[in-house]
């Protein structure tokens, strides 16, 4: 409980030191890169492929940042994640306050504890995004029924779990765009990777 | 009967309408599905055998059609005489007058009614232009396409209804 309430201060505090983008750049953006990629690819699951892809390099890089403003701030969570359930809480009350300002929600632990769910109330990726109807042909919109608008979070968990040597599987299986009340992203632990150096660093 | 309670309102890009609504204020008759809205022109079904009322109906309908087409030209023309967004009354045809608002991108809303009141209109202009602004906001949306999203048709619909009603 108190783990709780300490990952959510941090991430109020971190969000109130993040420098701030103005929100409908930030969408207008992303969303021409999604329509950019739609026209280029043509097929949406070959979209969502990519925007994986560009998360998980953002991902990357977004977890090293993450990790030394915490320290910074004195958070020293290194220490805090024990297990997947920590990590998911500071996945969703620091990560996702920190960078974009809405608070996410963390449930549905599978039974091993090895999977969760992050929930989303409002998603800053989608605020003017509505996806062309299912009969729609001018827009292809059978085809874009498909495609997965804000896979680009499940790349950015991807690649920031990955570089805590979790090697996780993300999927978006609920969308507010596609008429579902909540977004939700699931988040499978698939292995802990080893850590520490490879064996021919290793001392006799 | 002349001068129904049936308000037409289009939306005209460069080269064609993007969007058209045929809106029934007088709330106590029937809520038929009277325009699906999409596509452009109006020459759709209507085949088979209309009562007579239907067929006054889509006399008036096309009616009010050609008042707002006709229209246009005094539009473009008005356009030039004014820097306001808000053309107010650019038509009158016996009862029926075209109220035009022309948005910066050179988008044109008209509304076909029988004699509002300028401020009552001009509030509705502005509340669908904000809507408008919302819609090509959205990245699926090209500029100066037709218009096919139901939100944003129910939006208009809304707001017809608590303005000009």
């Amino acid at each position: 409980m108190s783990s709780k309430m300490q990952a959510s201060q941090a991430g109020q505090a971190l969000w109130s030191k993040m420098p701030k983008a103005n929100a409908e750049l930030f969408a207008l953006t992303y969303g021409s890169l999604v329509t950019e990629l739609v026209r280029d690819y043509e097929d949406p699951i070959e979209v969502n492929a990519q925007l994986d892809r560009i998360g998980h390099s953002i991902g990357v890089r977004c977890v090293d940042e993450l990790l030394s403003k915490a320290d910074v701030a004195g958070m020293g969570l290194a220490t805090q994640c024990q297990n997947l359930r920590d990590t998911a809480e500071v996945v969703a009350k620091v990560g996702f306050k920190m960078f974009l300002g809405v608070q996410a929600e963390v449930g549905g632990f599978s039974q091993d504890q090895r999977s969760f769910s992050i929930y989303l109330q409002d998603n800053p990726l989608a605020t003017f995004v509505e996806l062309p109807a299912a009969g729609d042909e001018q827009y292809n919109g059978d085809d874009l029924r498909k495609l997965k608008y804000s896979n680009l979070y499940c790349g950015v968990i991807r690649g920031a779990l990955e570089q805590v040597n979790l090697k996780v599987e993300c999927n978006i299986v609920r969308d507010t765009l596609k008429g579902d009340e909540v977004n939700e992203i699931r988040v499978e632990l698939k292995e802990v990777l080893a850590d520490g150096a490879g064996d021919d660093y290793k001392e006799e | 009967m002349s001068s129904s309670p049936v308000l037409l309102f289009v939306i005209v890009g460069k080269n064609e309408p993007l969007y058209e609504a045929e809106i029934d204020t007088s709330s106590s008759s029937s809520m038929a599905p009277s325009n699906s809205s999409g596509g452009a022109g109006g020459g759709g079904g209507g085949a088979g055998s209309p009562s007579q009322q239907q067929q006054q109906n889509e006399l008036s309908t096309r009616q009010n059609y050609f008042v707002l087409h006709s229209a246009l030209d005094l539009v473009e023309k008005s356009v030039y005489s004014t820097s306001n967004m808000y053309l107010r009354v650019v038509d009158k045809v016996n009862q029926q007058q075209v109220s035009t608002f022309v948005t910066a991108a050179n988008v044109k809303f008209m509304l076909l009614h029988g004699g509002k009141g300028e401020e009552v209109i001009k509030n509705f202009f502005g509340e669908v232009y904000g809507y408008y602004v919302k819609l090509s906001m959205n990245p699926f949306y090209k500029y100066d396409t037709p218009i096919m999203s139901k939100a944003f048709d129910a939006r208009v619909r809304a707001a017809a209804r608590a303005y000009l009603s």
